[in-house]
């Protein structure tokens, strides 16, 4: 356990103790320091713990582990070690341009104002879905929306090795409209291949050499 | 409201309040989507409730 978890960990835990004797000792508010005690105890402080309870929790929720540990993830998990380097999230994940313990938030996330609070809303939803809802089948999971342009652009924009590749000036303006999200990275002839859950089962797979992930 | 009626208020919020952050401690030790949504939808209302329940009983105390 990291200390991002263990701290609002013991943070909590003594907030509680405050509050516990707070509750169990109620008569100590009729002096002034124990009003105090007492507004510090059942107030300011579990309002501190939430927030921090909320940010570490949030924090969790981007992890790899998180998302996967839903049975219907299974399959969007193991395309992330299809031996093939045409899959475009397996190739970003065995190759760490993104982050394997935040892989599947690191592409999935908006890239906005408030785009985190937005994922995790909707994976909110999936949750509900999960639990109370007709769960589909894997290769059935589209996105929302079509892909936006804005999340591939966030780590590849000005890197060299987009700008100056040869596919990328197939046309003059295709980078611009790839800017602009009129033409989609994950265009027929691009970058096609995503997840393919549906396809999967005849895959290679990828084993990472001991130590890795 | 009598310091009594206070002191019961003050124990229920107090209550209230340490339910909530035991929730929060324990949906903290399990990387779950079903811990996130306890934290979000039983942790987080029930210190809320104490928090708002001890405000309450703040303001609606009426000197003899």
């Amino acid at each position: 356990m990291d200390t991002t978890t263990l701290i609002p960990i013991f943070f909590t835990m003594i907030v509680a103790v405050l509050g516990l004797f707070t509750a169990m000792r109620p008569e100590f508010t009729s002096a002034r320091g124990g009003k105090i005690l007492a507004f510090v105890a059942l107030c300011i402080l579990p309002v501190l713990s939430v927030w921090a309870g909320f940010d570490a929790q949030l924090d969790r929720s981007t992890s790899t582990q998180f998302c996967l540990s839903c049975h219907v993830m299974a399959d969007f998990g193991k395309s992330l070690y299809v031996d093939d380097k045409s899959y475009l999230p397996a190739a970003h994940f065995q190759n760490n341009f993104v982050p394997r313990d935040h892989a599947c938030f690191t592409c999935h996330t908006d890239y906005t104002m408030f785009g985190d609070y937005k994922a995790k809303w909707r994976g909110v939803h999936h949750v509900i879905v999960q639990y109370l809802g007709t769960i589909p089948k894997p290769a059935d999971i589209k996105l929302y929306t079509p892909y936006n342009n804005r999340e591939c652009l966030h780590c590849h924009a000005g890197s060299r090795v987009y700008e100056e590749a040869a596919p990328h000036h197939k046309t003059p303006d295709m980078l611009a409209r790839a800017a602009s999200n009129q033409l989609s990275c994950m265009s027929s002839d691009c970058h096609e291949f995503v997840h393919d859950v549906a396809d999967i089962g005849g895959a290679a797979f990828w084993k990472p050499k001991a130590g890795g992930q | 409201m009598t310091p009594v009626v206070i002191q019961r208020n003050i124990r229920w919020s107090g209550r209230l309040i340490v339910i909530g952050l035991v929730v929060q401690m324990l949906s903290l030790l399990w990387t779950h989507p079903l811990a996130f949504v306890c934290f979000l939808l039983i942790g987080c209302p029930l210190v809320g409730a104490g928090i708002l329940f001890f405000l309450y009983s703040l303001v609606s105390h009426e000197h003899a």
